[in-house]
């Protein structure tokens, strides 16, 4: 009840002073905003990671033809020809924790031809064990089967990126499409899937049969790599590990030469796309801080200030009947409001920021309560921290002294 | 008679830093009871304020005892200090001391907010009232005179129902007619059973007081009952006349 009284009359004191309350809500306001904002972008970036990781596949390992350190295929230029369809085989006999293997070569670019319209998309040769391997089906119509890549058949199944362009939004289930000089019957639509984690759009591709893509298209014995999929995602290390040496083995490469190929596990998946995010937010999350100790400080010093400045209305409280500690309570709980208020209008503000650069910079923002809490045990906390020296020296006033003044 | 407040042998010495120590009182020995109007008289310098404090609770004594209620104040600590300021005590300050920007109504309401007393407003109210306030009630202390102002103040010292109202120099920053306005008020409460202690330094506001304590260079010179106790209501009324007469 009289706590309650106290809690009021702190209000009542704040309304007095709307110049004052607002300099000191202001700093907070920036600095909550910021956290809000970069929460919310910091979240989204994370959010896209995990999406990213999910597409690639938790339990899934990628193996890429050449070795060097960037993720992906050899980009020296010049093809490598030692991973074979015969290497794709020798790893799901031999290596029991691997539930499947999907090899594929792939052309970044090939021209794609329907009456007349043509489009450069990547053309990928890929057995049917592709989607259950990638846990990817034809939306309409039917993957490749067995039968189409035993008879090296000249059937295709496009993704929605290439039916978008090529079709409009027709159904070209059935419909024939030349790729480079050779015609290709339409047999499935695939599920649209999105950005890799790379970056790269994954619903930009024309999938044909690989015996198909070998002997027909491209004329080549060798993989780009061999999608595999295991069991779980219990002990990748050691499965990676034995991948390693049966494909050392294969290759004959002595002992001191380096790989042939790389594996790729989720987990470098993911450090590539933090990396991508982590920069940015290194950057935010230290302005951030900042502005809010910033804020601290501005509050820390008004209300010093203020504590001398009200010297006797201190005295005058005290005389009516004021313990020490309604005093502290009352300079506490000024700060507590200033900082709180400022709290909830910083993360209104920075829900609105992050919304407006989600909308100019297409940036995955994720506007989360995590967000809206953090600020509001940040400015709490700083309010905390912030009141506590005004507020004791307010307290530690003697009636008579304050009255004085 | 109850006594409400009595000294013993105070003495209050302040240690300026490493000068001599200055005996703002010394061994006084005073007693304050129910129903009195009582002005403490003195030069500025003489102690007067200190005394005031001392018998308010906001200062203690560096030698003596003083006796609240029959309470020893020297065996309280400052948290029931506070506690005996609220309940027992009201004061007047020469300065009003009223927050502002503060509705009159809130200005009253303040030694309630540190009370366990229920319906603050309604006792705000009331003591506006009694205080000649009722329909200033939310007005802020800018927009009130000097007179008005102490009128507020001391409606704030009689919210609490306290045993004793305390005046520092209550009529200092008014004119003529807003002090007899205030010392006819605090005869009127007086008549009515109120205790007040006045310190001023104008002999003429002692003169409505019906026991006056001379002090002088930290001790009573003088103490005893007002032989010609004169009733600021009867200058009010003279006032009114010659301003009329003009």
């Amino acid at each position: 009840m009289k706590t309650a009284r106290i809690v009021k009359s702190a209000f009542k004191g704040l309304g007095r002073n709307r110049l004052r309350t607002f300099l000191m809500m202001i700093g907070i306001v920036i600095g909550i905003a910021a956290v809000t904002v970069v929460v919310s972008a910091g979240l989204g970036a994370q959010k896209r990671v995990m999406e990213r990781v999910k597409k690639f596949g938790l339990e899934s390992l990628m193996v890429f033809a050449g070795g060097g350190r960037e993720m992906g295929p050899s980009t020296s230029g010049q093809p490598v020809v030692t991973l074979k369809v015969d290497d794709a085989e020798a790893l799901e006999r031999n290596i029991r924790a691997i539930a499947g293997v999907a090899p594929f070569n792939r052309k970044g670019e090939g021209m794609v031809n329907y009456q007349g319209k043509s489009i450069n998309t990547g053309i990928w040769g890929v057995t049917p064990s592709w989607a259950p391997v990638w846990d990817w089906y034809a939306a309409q119509g039917e993957f490749i089967s067995e039968e189409d890549e035993a008879q090296m058949a000249r059937v295709c199944v496009i993704a929605p990126t290439v039916q978008q362009e090529l079709f409009g939004g027709a159904n070209p289930v059935g419909e024939q499409v030349r790729i480079g000089n050779v015609l290709f019957e339409i047999k499935g639509i695939m599920q649209p899937r999105g950005i890799s984690p790379r970056g790269g759009d994954m619903d930009d591709r024309v999938y044909i049969p690989l015996s198909t893509f070998m002997r027909r298209v491209a004329n080549v014995d060798y993989l780009t790599g061999i999608k595999v999929r295991l069991q779980s995602i219990k002990n990748m290390e050691q499965t990676v590990a034995a991948m390693q040496s049966l494909l050392r083995e294969r290759h004959k490469l002595a002992p001191g030469e380096p790989d042939d190929f790389r594996i790729i596990t989720p987990t470098e998946v993911t450090q590539v796309a933090e990396k991508i995010a982590g920069t940015f937010n290194v950057f935010l999350v230290l302005v951030a801080g900042i502005s809010l100790i910033v804020g601290g400080f501005v509050i820390a010093n008004i209300m010093l200030i203020s504590v001398s400045e009200r010297r006797g209305e201190i005295g005058l409280r005290k005389a009516v009947g004021a313990r020490s500690r309604d005093i502290r309570l009352q300079f506490l709980l000024e700060t507590m409001v200033v900082t709180l208020t400022g709290g909830v209008i910083g993360i209104l503000l920075g829900f609105v920021g992050a919304a407006i650069l989600r909308a100019v910079t297409q940036m995955p923002v994720s506007l989360s309560w995590e967000g809206a809490a953090l600020g509001v045990v940040f400015s709490s906390l700083v309010g905390l921290i912030a009141g506590m020296q005004p507020a004791k020296r307010a307290a530690g006033l003697q009636p008579v002294e304050a009255l004085r003044a | 008679m109850r006594v409400i407040v009595q000294t013993e042998n105070v003495t209050k010495t302040y240690q300026r830093d490493q000068g001599v120590p200055i005996h703002a009182v010394r061994d006084v020995s005073v007693a304050i009871a129910e129903g009195e109007l009582v002005a403490i008289m003195g030069a500025s310098g003489s102690g007067k304020s200190t005394l005031m404090n001392i018998l308010g609770c906001l200062d203690r004594p560096t030698e003596g005892k003083v006796f609240l209620d029959g309470d020893e104040v020297n065996l309280l600590d400052d948290e029931m200090l506070a506690r005996v300021r609220n309940r027992k005590i009201g004061f007047v300050f020469q300065t009003f001391n009223l927050l502002p920007r503060t509705s009159a109504l809130d200005n009253v309401e303040l030694p309630l907010i540190y009370s366990e007393r229920d319906d603050i407003e309604g006792l705000a109210k009331q003591a506006l009232e009694k205080a000649g306030l009722r329909d200033r009630s939310h007005h802020h202390p800018g927009e009130l005179s000097g007179g008005e102002q102490q009128r507020v103040a001391i409606a704030r010292a009689l919210v609490n129902d306290p045993e004793m109202i305390l005046a520092d120099e209550p009529t200092g920053n008014l004119d003529t007619r807003s002090s007899y306005e205030i010392m006819a008020l605090f005869q009127e409460l007086n008549r009515h059973g109120r205790t007040l202690v006045v310190v001023t330094h104008e002999p003429d506001i002692a003169s409505y007081a019906t026991r006056i304590i001379k002090i002088s260079d930290g001790r009573i010179e003088r103490d005893g009952a007002n032989q010609h106790i004169r009733q600021a209501q009867d200058e009010l009324a003279r006032l009114t006349d010659m301003t009329e007469a003009k």
